[in-house]
């Protein structure tokens, strides 16, 4: 029971870290339709940012999570105007920029390794302890769950309560009669892509603190908060929260029973099972 | 009739290499209500779209008050009081009515106009204050093109532009859409541009009338004769 | 030297990978991103039958690509559901889950360590373990898979393959199992990745799982893209540009580590570079004349396209295809309600009614692209139960559609061939075991295509491409795509709409011919001109069931509907 106990808290927090990933991938995906890959290139270049700011040059940690964001922003506006937007006004098919963010995913992903070498980059940062009953958990989980609740509940706002927020809503529902009511696609679409690169920022520079980062770690990044837009359903940013958590639950609760060596497959497990069997995503809401 | 409000010479459009549209004119007098006729695949939709924005055309320009407008973006075209309603119930399925009329004037900088002209779409279109939180995904056909027109009102357009506004509608709403378009065009003054092949409940509508063939103008004038049924046949 | 031999042996095994994924990719559309998955299963299912069991040549080649063929039904399987986004994604985490698997299955792959001690070959006591004596061995797989592919897309499978990719749908209401179009060329795209995979076993003498990652599948995607999707000569030049330009890198004083991601760079460079500026690759997919690959004269000789246009011999106005209580739903909405009809040989029935009234569902219906909800479809007097479209187009009921859905980057005359019933090539094992009979098959069905497309006076723009026809000619391409698949019950979605006036006088004698020949028409129309010229009976639709039946004239002199509709 305490073993239960203690993965069903592990589910929530690597939940809170997909879920994370699952709204930046996911807005960038809902509101222009292009599976940016490179999203998890850009993730692992933010944390060697902060790693080389707050590990190498000794800065304090948020100073390194404001380059990681910084550098995040920058990199994932790049990304749309010099290679999808270009796509775009070429009139290439829906599956054209899919392959050339391949082609980003694997440039960006070298690239960092050639600018900060390989092998595991760390920063030593004081993190608290916590025990509560049997249940163990570090300062660190708790500013994974924290900053979704943070980042989540903000984005929420914003997309209910602001004009540009509205804008969002309406492009991901139907951009051309976004453009039919005078929204400026273009600008609505940078937007997306900084705020979908800042959000990965965050979940970067936390996984530097508590594991290290890696130049490899963007798959899983991408590729998780892919799946978790895919389980939850396509187009609604709450259906990608709950499917990262779906996703984070399942894989460690899963080793309840499962072994250790299986748990980064059960998370594709899932994603087979959910687009065979109900490939509308299992939070979607009925629409049309 | 007065001086022309919305003009295009020579107009062509299409998609990708294929020509839909070859040199339409077209002359939207202030005040009128113009209705385009034509069958399936006559370039109807791809003129409108050129009109506004959504597409660039390909020869030829688009005038407003006697302004080049060619080619502006759709954004600019509604801030200068030209709003259109697409084919199949332009709306925001997933958003409720209330988010719908409020993007409707997304583009409108002066927000002390929107109180009145939520009034007025209210007045005309009682349903949509009634149902205000509903999900718009939710309505009737009828109900969805209602909203539509709502929306493009929300921003006072001088001239509406309409893609077959009774497309999938049963004839008693129609009817009813038709009514709402005559009140705009008496009520709040905008010259109405519409595309239709409801032949019959659109044209006691119109103030003029141009049937497109194949993507040219075939004719254009008064309804009158189209009234009858065999001069109708002969165009199509 | 043994360098540059090396160098010719890791083209051969790319030449196979590319070409295998271009059949995939570029031919049959579907995008699914595990070929490097494909390249491992056929590496290791060799190495360990060679290592663990000892069998010798051919068995463990044979085992190989048997048994990656069968794995790839796993992702075959869900490219029947989902296209697009979704099964790129899920393909990317099938090709995880092998590498998983590989991974963590330590007792038969070794895990990490991977497995060595693979054989060379071994040509009578001659070991192939030199670049230099291995070349050989590795250029006969490479041209026998070329040869294999090759073959396979320049054929009726081939051209199919292509229909599929342009529109699903479309194939599928020509006649086209597209079931067994996609569960075949997975099978074989996966077993030509396998054959690479065996030679890499082989050459190596050693497998391991690095070097089957995704980085590999994107570089093999790259080569693809680079020569031209849809081109296999592409694939080959792709695969020499992206093995032999890396290689130049050596020359550079750069660590090795650097060199080998300056490497991976360039991959993604070239292939973000190739979709700004060139997206059709290097070696586009050929277009017009280039494109066919059926002698050009065969088109010109005589044929039986007349048996095309006839209908079966039974007796005029005879029942042929029968809806009875109709009903289908949509989540709450019912679009087809109570809907029954009748259809008759030689009979032209016109289905008229407002836009939303249910015609075209009827239309899905009745051709098997809908299941009704309740009633039943009765096909020369056995109920139709739940035949699939091309299984119709089989018992005789074919469709067009309203939005055309040609075959757009193909020949006019392509689409029109690729529309002709019982062809032998469609089929895998009689395209290779059978090659005269298709070969035969293939001229005469060249000439029959040529005879249609004279029949709608489009024989000039037999070698042109569809999509860039006028309006007016790509329906009248999509008459003879229907004509083509000789099927008795002929179903026109809006066959007229957007044609003048005498075009339309060209097509109705066209249409009335094929009635009196014995088809049985069904046309669903808006224009009531056509209506009244052309149908013998017209059926009144409205909100999902038919308000009225009766004569052109009978209809429009009805007091109700003419208030209704016509006036």
């Amino acid at each position: 029971m305490d073993l239960l106990l203690q993965l069903f808290v592990n589910g929530v927090i690597n939940g809170s870290h997909y879920a994370l990933l699952g709204i930046g991938f996911g807005l960038i995906f809902a509101t222009t339709r292009i599976v940016h890959f490179a999203y998890g290139p850009i993730f692992t270049f933010a944390a060697y940012i902060a790693w080389w700011l707050s590990g190498a040059m000794g800065l304090p940690i948020w100073l390194g999570l404001l380059g990681a964001v910084a550098a995040a922003v920058t990199i994932g506006l790049l990304s749309y105007l010099a290679l999808y937007r270009p796509l775009e006004l070429n009139r290439a098919p829906p599956l054209v920029p899919l392959i050339a963010s391949l082609g980003l995913y694997i440039v960006l992903e070298n690239l960092t390794g050639v600018i900060f070498g390989s092998g595991v980059r760390v920063v030593d940062v004081d993190y608290g302890i916590f025990f509560v009953g049997p249940v163990f958990f570090t300062s660190i989980h708790v500013w994974q769950v924290g900053s979704f609740v943070i980042l989540g509940l903000g984005l929420a706002a914003f997309l209910r309560y602001s004009r540009y927020g509205k804008a969002i809503l309406a492009m991901t529902d139907d951009p051309d009669m976004a453009r039919v009511i005078g929204i400026d696609t273009f600008r609505i679409t940078l937007l997306v892509f900084a705020i979908g690169s800042l959000v990965s920022a965050v979940p970067a520079t936390l996984i530097l603190v508590k594991n290290g980062a890696s130049t490899h770690m963007g798959f899983a990044a991408v590729f998780m908060g892919f799946v978790a837009v895919i389980v939850g359903g396509v187009g609604s940013l709450r259906g990608a929260a709950a499917g990262g958590f779906v996703v984070g639950l399942v894989e460690s609760l899963g080793l309840w029973k499962i072994p250790t060596e299986w748990q980064a497959s059960i998370a594709f497990i899932v994603l087979y099972l959910v687009i065979m069997l109900k490939p509308e995503g299992l939070f979607s809401m009925a629409r049309r | 009739m007065s001086e022309a409000i919305l003009e295009t010479k020579g107009l062509a459009a299409g998609y990708g290499k294929k020509r839909a549209v070859f040199g339409v004119d077209l002359s939207l007098a202030k005040g009128e209500k113009l209705l385009i006729l034509g069958h399936n695949g006559a370039g109807k939709t791809t003129l409108l779209r050129a009109i506004f924005g959504l597409i660039e055309p390909m020869a030829g320009s688009v005038m407003l008050e006697g302004r080049d407008i060619t080619g502006r973006t759709p954004a600019a075209n509604v801030a200068d009081g030209v709003a259109f309603v697409p084919q199949g119930h332009g709306i925001f399925k997933s958003l409720t009515v209330r988010d719908n009329l409020e993007l409707g004037a997304f583009a409108e900088n002066d927000k002390g106009k929107l109180p009145e002209r939520l009034e007025t779409v209210h007045d005309l279109f009682p349903i949509l204050k009634e149902r205000a939180s509903q999900v718009a995904g939710t309505f009737s056909g009828g109900q969805q093109q209602m909203l539509a027109i709502g929306m493009a009102l929300m921003h006072g357009p001088r001239v509406l532009i309409l893609d077959e506004p009774s497309i999938g509608l049963a004839p008693n709403l129609v009817e009813r859409v038709m009514e709402a378009i005559a009140t705009i065009n008496e009520k709040l003054g905008a010259s109405i541009l519409m595309v239709e092949q409801n032949v019959q409940l659109s044209l006691p509508l119109a103030d003029r009338v141009m049937v497109i063939k194949t993507g040219v103008t075939v004719y254009e004038g008064s309804p009158e004769p189209l009234r009858d049924h065999v001069e109708l046949m002969k165009l199509f | 030297m043994e360098y540059l031999l090396h160098v010719g042996v890791m083209l051969c095994l790319y030449a196979i990978l590319a070409a295998s994924f271009n059949l995939l990719i570029g031919f049959a559309g579907l995008f699914a991103l595990s070929q490097a998955a494909f390249y491992a299963l056929g590496a290791y299912a060799a190495a360990i039958v060679t290592t663990q069991l000892g069998l010798p040549f051919p068995l463990p080649l044979i085992i190989a690509v048997v048994f990656t063929a069968l794995m790839s039904a796993l992702i075959a399987l869900p490219a029947l559901r989902v296209s697009g986004h979704y099964l790129v994604v899920i393909s990317i985490a099938m090709q995880i889950i092998v590498l998983q698997v590989i991974l963590n299955w330590k007792s038969l792959t070794g895990g990490t360590d991977g497995i060595s001690g693979v054989p060379a070959y071994d040509l009578f006591g001659l070991k192939l373990d030199t670049p230099e004596l291995f070349l050989p061995a590795a250029a006969i797989g490479a041209l026998a898979c070329l040869w294999f592919a090759f073959r396979l897309t320049r054929s009726p499978f081939g051209r199919a393959l292509r229909a599929m990719r342009e529109n699903e749908a479309a194939a599928q209401a020509v006649g086209k199992n597209v079931l067994y179009m996609k569960v075949t060329v997975f099978a074989i795209s996966a077993g030509m990745a396998a054959v690479a995979g065996v030679l890499f076993a082989r050459y190596f003498t050693y497998v391991g799982v690095d070097s089957f990652t995704i980085d590999e599948t994107i570089y093999i995607l790259a080569m693809v893209i680079l020569g031209g999707a849809g081109n296999l000569w592409g694939s080959v030049v792709g695969a020499a540009l992206l093995v032999i330009a890396p290689e130049l890198l050596k020359f550079l004083p750069l660590p090795v580590d650097i060199a080998d991601k300056m490497r991976l760079i360039a991959y993604g460079v070239v292939l973000m570079g190739v979709l700004l500026f060139r997206p059709q690759g290097l070696m586009p997919e050929p277009r017009g004349r280039k494109a066919m690959f059926v002698p050009v004269d065969a088109e010109r000789e005589e044929s039986d396209a007349e048996t095309l246009f006839k209908g079966d011999k039974g007796t005029k106005g005879e029942t042929v295809m029968e809806g009875r209580n109709l009903r289908k739903q949509f989540g709450g909405i019912t679009a087809v309600d109570d809907f029954s009809i009748e259809l008759k040989r030689g009979v032209i029935t016109g289905l008229l009614g407002p836009n939303g009234a249910g015609k075209t569902t009827a239309f899905n219906l009745l051709t098997g692209f809908l299941r009704p909800t309740s009633g039943e479809i009765v096909l020369r007097g056995s109920p139709i139960g739940n035949a699939k479209p091309h299984e119709l187009v089989g018992k005789g009921v074919a469709r067009s559609f309203q939005d055309l859905r040609l075959f757009t980057r193909m020949t006019v005359i392509e689409n029109v061939i690729v529309a002709l019933p019982d062809q032998t090539g469609d089929r895998v094992l009689p395209l290779f075991l059978r090659p005269g009979k298709v070969k035969a098959e293939e001229r005469a069905n060249a000439a029959r295509a040529m005879e249609i497309l004279r029949f709608v006076e489009l024989e000039a723009k037999a070698h042109d491409t569809a999509e860039d026809l006028s309006y007016a000619e790509e329906k009248l391409l999509v008459v003879a795509r229907l004509l083509a698949t000789g099927a008795e019950v002929l179903l026109f979605d809006e066959p007229m709409s957007g044609l003048d006036r005498n075009t339309l006088q060209e097509v109705f004698p066209v249409i009335r011919r094929l009635a009196e020949n014995g088809k049985t028409i069904c046309i669903i129309e808006h224009n009531l001109d056509v209506i009244k010229e052309l149908c013998d009976v017209v059926w009144f639709l409205d909100e999902g069931h038919a308000m009225a039946t009766g004569t052109p004239d009978e209809l429009m002199n009805d007091p109700e509907l003419a208030q209704r509709y016509f006036k």
